[in-house]
């Protein structure tokens, strides 16, 4: 009994501290909004997974409600296409109007649940200079990665080296979590992303 | 497809060849703690249909605990009713498809159009994945998938069974029924699984794994700026017709579609 009230005692606390440090972490627009509860029917949001960011936090994706978010999968030592997904993002941040750039989120999260542990994770941020204020850089266990890749269409493998082959789609998510817009490929003007972001901006 | 007619002629002639790709070292462990419905497959290796050059040739497989039958519209039928976020009505959408559960005839209802012992169809990955999870089982990968349905009712691997090879084929080019035969009619395989081949499509965990574009051409046939390859990746078997089937069949799927012969049986870990 005492130790069932030991373990429930010590997991509130855990919990709450992860909400404060959640909190703590995240820019003000996405301050958990009582994540878990009212996402609408097409919200990527409704997924239950839990994972952790570069600062170390654990989140669900919910917590990044409130304003859109620019969705990439990629993994830090990536030689082929992720720094160029990555740099197509930040072209596209730089090309954001003031406004728009100050409400748009930009998401990376890895593939390799292994490697790219929150440590990877913070050196691959310092590295590609990626604002703490924009960019939420996020890793999970392969269950969660391969059902948020199944949800986004992404497609991937392992390969022996412990390297992924995947496909390239960055993914526009509106500020309720929906897709809004995928765009397949790479080295594309930011043009038609920019397009949909001031589509979904408020006047 | 260099040698599609090749292929297409040759069909019937290289039945023997068919499923080669599967090399299964294997040892019967005692199925000591078999949950009831499941049958244990034992160690093999899986030899991807198509790798790119950094690909492991053989992808060693676990021993691992397989449904023996898929799982049909009755077993579904209890799921939803307890786990109400998944029935038809409830379902969100994100998860799955506007058909989903479309042969019922109501949330709890199955009606005269989906059979209690039919395999269920029209569910989405998600909602195979929870069924699976609320069962304390999972789906099973592509790997372990492929390896228990190479098994013939004799051999492990069924590469050299023409008599099974032929009924494989024989279904991939029969028109399905309207309505899903019960499940349990297929025969026993090796491991004592029934119904891998003849009934209906099956989900695996790993079904968005396939990164190949969709002409199968190998190499030349990648499209770079959509896909991050580590190399090039070919056709390992090019005989292997059911497998290509297959291949392009999970990868035309999303993990929110449903689809009428596409149905799924649950994974464990032994």
């Amino acid at each position: 009994m005492k130790l069932a009230l030991l373990i429930l005692t010590l997991s509130a606390s855990t919990a709450l501290a992860a909400t404060n440090e959640t909190a703590e972490v995240l820019p003000p627009c996405c301050r958990p909004l009582a994540a878990g509860t009212n996402y609408t029917d097409k919200s990527v949001y409704l997924l239950e997974s839990t994972w952790t960011s570069d600062a170390n936090r654990r989140v669900k994706l919910g917590v990044l409600r409130g304003r859109p978010q620019v969705v990439a999968l990629f993994f830090a030592s990536c030689q082929f296409t992720c720094p160029l997904t990555v740099s197509d993002l930040q072209r596209l941040e730089a090309a954001l109007p003031e406004n728009l750039r100050t409400n748009t989120g930009f998401l990376l999260i890895s593939f390799d649940s292994e490697r790219d542990t929150p440590a990877a994770l913070k050196a691959y941020r310092a590295k590609r200079e990626l604002s703490n204020q924009n960019w939420t850089l996020l890793r999970g266990e392969p269950d969660d990665v391969r059902e948020l890749a199944a949800l986004l269409g992404v497609i991937y493998k392992k390969d022996a080296n412990g390297d992924f082959a995947h496909s390239n789609v960055i993914t526009v998510l509106n500020a309720d979590g929906e897709i809004i817009f995928q765009q397949p490929g790479l080295n594309l003007p930011p043009d038609e992303i920019v397009a949909k972001l001031k589509s979904i901006s408020p006047p | 497809m260099a040698g599609g007619a090749k292929l297409a002629h040759g069909i019937l002639f290289s039945i023997l060849n068919l499923l080669s790709s599967f090399l299964i070292a294997s040892t019967i462990s005692a199925a000591a703690e078999t949950p009831p419905g499941m049958t244990v497959v034992s160690n093999g290796v899986f030899h991807p249909l198509f790798r790119s050059l950094t690909d492991a040739q053989d992808v060693p497989v676990k021993s691992f605990l397989l449904d023996i039958e898929p799982v049909t519209n009755g077993k579904f039928l209890e799921f939803v009713r307890a786990h109400p976020r998944w029935q038809r009505s409830q379902v969100k959408r994100i998860f799955a498809d506007e058909s989903y559960l479309k042969t019922w005839a109501g949330d709890l209802e199955l009606g005269t159009n989906a059979a209690v012992d039919a395999p269920v169809t029209f569910v989405s990955w998600f909602a195979a994945k929870a069924f699976a999870q609320g069962q304390g089982k999972r789906l099973p990968t592509l790997a372990e998938w492929e390896l228990a349905a190479a098994a013939s009712p004799t051999l492990a691997d069924g590469a050299t069974d023409a008599a099974f090879q032929r009924e494989i084929l024989r279904w991939y080019s029969t028109t399905k029924p309207a309505t899903q035969p019960v499940v349990g009619r297929g025969a026993k395989n090796f491991w004592g699984v029934r119904d891998l081949h003849g009934l209906v499509w099956e989900w695996v965990s790993d079904f968005n794994s396939a990164t190949v574009s969709g002409d199968a051409r190998g190499d030349t046939g990648l499209d770079r700026q959509l896909f991050c390859g580590a190399g090039a990746i070919g056709a390992k078997d090019v005989q292997n017709f059911p497998a290509f089937m297959r291949y392009g069949f999970r990868s035309s799927l999303k993990a929110a579609y449903t689809v009428h012969n596409l149905g799924f049986r649950c994974a464990k870990d032994l």
